[in-house]
């Protein structure tokens, strides 16, 4: 079972009378205590002003005969059923004794000065007594009050405190949940606001409540999400659109040339051209579908990779080696700058370098030099690419990274990498929680991997 | 040798086959699970191509069903290469994988890794017409002048010896001679290629390295 609501509402409104019930009970109960202090202690000086009194007549009257004779003197003194007096000789004698409750003579300690106690007997009774010398005689002047009626008094307001404050807790209860309800109505408005957001309409925003602050933080991350989400989706489509587009290109290469070449009879030579235009093409698809499926791997949240230590200049090195030959083609001398060691997948840093290099290579302007550098600062492991050529437009720079992007959309040079070469670097980056950048001016292009030391 | 095709794709079914004929490999095609069963059971075969996604009986299970008798090699093709799927076919005792699409140069390779029984000899001296290649002393000599040759060149050159008369793909040599394990988008093998030609067959007459257009390169001595 559920002991705890779902609703805040309800939840809000228990607490609230959790607490109103706590505070009202710290009240009642503190108040019920002075009450009960305060009656206690006029009831004791009450007692005490009859033994004065008690002492007072027995001063006045010549003998405790003559006072015995003369009741009236102090049967209008107590006059009630819960007041009892004493008054006992030495021997143990009652000479005077107001009882009308018949309680038994309490037994009590000498006391020379007026004492007050509790009574040891069964019914609650308060007592003050005080030992007195008459010519010869000692006697013992006692004064008590039943306390039953005190307790009935004190019962009947004990009463009315639980009453009050089980009525105060429903009372709490109902205003607490009228005032949660009240108060949640924005939360409302946010969530149906929210419920009307659909893949179609993710450019609605949420209302931002600006004179709830927690709510106004709330619908402002909500807004910022949204924002995001609306980024990501609006990339996945113009993605997939880019990638049917992508496809058909090779696609009309392949059937307007084979439609073309079965026109008429040709030579084995025209087919073998064909067939080895169509492998060309082919090439292209399958290295693109391969890139794709790299990325959608890259890019899932759980993507494992095979984090290593890496030696950054032979990792360099290798690379240089595997460009070697195309870069003394083009006129470029590769520098190996690397140095130290990283934590990382070496498969996919080399990918991804190779990526870059590749690049370097093909934009970079003849009899220059491609420069591999590594650098540590601030917990973050720095490898660049750097050639020099002709600087990439600042409008390019934010979106270089974007799958098929392309500069220049009209270059389509066979040996470009489809568009994806640097959105793979990218993802490679992303899965090591690193990222890319580039600065391209007149010094030159540099491509940066930033790779955070703590990722290992 | 004898193969046995199992591929319920036709066409893939088709180019297998004909294509390992002419390679000189006697080939059956099963073009679904059962059949594939059957077949298994009552002939003999060397090597058993695999499609994992078969109707009536998936691959997977034929694989089970092969191996509680037969220990023939078995080359598994799938189009999702996903780790698992690798994982499982070789845990289930399939002898090596393609991914789809494959190139026809690194089947024909596996097919021939397979076949050859036993490991492969510890081959140190290689001789191709007047070309010798001396794995331990890295000597390369041509009509018997001698060839400087880099490091990478040398490696390259051996593969190529190595495989003679094998169509290798530019992924392979990549990977062989680089250790680039993806399909790279630059000229660079090509680039290699022509370097190495350079020195080792441009100087000669008879050429020993060929382009076959559209697969790779291959090293013979073709008359």
């Amino acid at each position: 079972m559920r002991l705890w609501p779902r609703a805040l509402s309800v939840r809000l409104a228990v607490m609230f009378a959790l607490v109103s019930t706590l505070l009202l009970g710290l009240i009642g109960f503190s108040l019920y205590q002075s009450l009960q202090r305060e009656i206690a202690w006029r009831d004791d000086q009450a007692l005490l002003g009859r033994l004065e009194r008690m002492q007072a007549l027995l001063d006045d009257s010549q003998s405790i005969e003559a006072l015995r004779s003369r009741p009236q003197l102090y049967e209008n003194m107590l006059g009630n059923r819960d007041s009892l007096l004493w008054i006992i000789d030495d021997a143990g004698q009652r000479l005077i004794e107001i009882n009308p409750t018949l309680m038994p003579l309490p037994v009590l300690p000498a006391a020379e000065r007026a004492t007050l106690g509790d009574s040891p007997s069964s019914e609650p009774l308060r007592l003050a007594w005080l030992d007195v010398t008459r010519g010869d005689r000692r006697l013992t002047l006692i004064a008590g009050k039943l306390l039953s009626e005190r307790e009935q008094m004190l019962a009947a307001y004990r009463l009315k405190l639980w009453l009050a404050l089980s009525v105060g807790a429903f009372l709490a209860f109902g205003f607490g949940w009228l005032v949660s309800l009240r108060g949640l109505q924005p939360v409302r408005q946010l969530a149906m606001r929210a419920a009307a957001i659909d893949v179609q309409h993710l450019y609605l925003r949420l209302d931002e409540f600006k004179d709830v602050s927690e709510l106004q933080a709330l619908s402002k991350a909500l807004n910022l999400m949204l924002a995001r989400l609306e980024d990501g989706f609006a990339q996945l489509s113009r993605f997939s659109e880019d990638l049917a587009h992508e496809m058909r290109t090779p696609l009309s290469n392949l059937m307007g040339h084979a439609q073309q070449t079965l026109a008429r009879p040709r030579s084995v030579d025209e087919y073998q051209n064909l067939l080895v235009s169509n492998l060309e093409e082919y090439d292209r698809l399958a290295r693109m579908i391969d890139s794709m499926l790299f990325l959608a791997r890259t890019e899932q949240v759980d993507a494992s990779i095979n984090r290593q230590l890496v030696d950054l200049h032979e990792l360099v090195e290798q690379l240089c080696e595997y460009f070697d030959g195309t870069a003394q083609e083009c006129a470029i001398e590769l520098i190996n700058k690397g140095s130290g060691t990283l934590v990382a997948d070496p498969q996919l840093v080399r990918r991804a370098l190779a990526n870059l290099l590749a690049n370097a290579l093909r934009y970079g302007i003849p009899d220059s030099a491609v420069t591999i550098s590594s650098s540590l600062y601030d917990g973050v492991v720095e490898i660049s690419v750097h050639n020099f050529g002709e600087p990439i437009a600042a409008e390019h720079l934010p979106r270089l990274f974007e799958r098929f992007y392309r500069c220049d959309p009209s270059r389509n040079q066979p040996d470009d990498s489809g568009g994806l070469g640097l959105a793979i670097v990218r993802s490679i980056m992303h899965a090591h929680g690193g990222q890319v950048r580039v600065t391209s001016t007149q010094a030159g292009t540099s491509f940066s991997l930033l790779f955070p030391l703590d990722s290992a | 040798m004898r193969i046995l095709v199992v591929e319920d794709e036709v066409k893939t079914a088709d180019y297998l086959s004909k294509g390992l004929g002419e390679s000189g490999y006697r080939v059956d095609v099963a073009l679904n699970g059962l059949d594939g069963q059957h077949q298994v059971q009552e002939h003999e075969f060397d090597l058993i191509i695999l499609d994992v996604m078969l109707p009536g009986l998936d691959g997977w299970q034929l694989l089970q069903i092969i191996r509680r008798k037969l220990q023939t090699p078995v080359l598994f093709l799938t189009a999702r290469d996903a780790v698992e799927d690798r994982v499982k076919g070789l845990e289930l005792g399939a002898d090596d994988y393609l991914v789809k699409p494959f190139s026809y140069a690194e089947l024909l390779a596996r097919v021939r890794t397979l076949l050859r029984r036993g490991p492969p000899r510890e081959v140190e001296q290689f001789q191709v017409a007047d070309l010798h290649l001396d794995l331990l002393r890295r000597k390369v000599t041509r009509n018997g002048e001698r060839v400087t040759l880099t490091n990478k060149e040398f490696s390259l050159l051996h593969l190529l010896l190595s495989r003679e008369g094998e169509v290798l793909s530019r992924t392979l040599i990549a990977s062989h001679v680089w250790q680039m394990n993806f399909d790279s988008d630059t000229n660079v093998v090509d680039v290699a290629i022509r370097r190495l030609r350079a020195k080792v067959d441009d100087p000669y007459q008879l050429k020993l390295i060929h382009t076959v257009r559209g697969m790779g390169y291959m090293l013979e001595a073709q008359s």
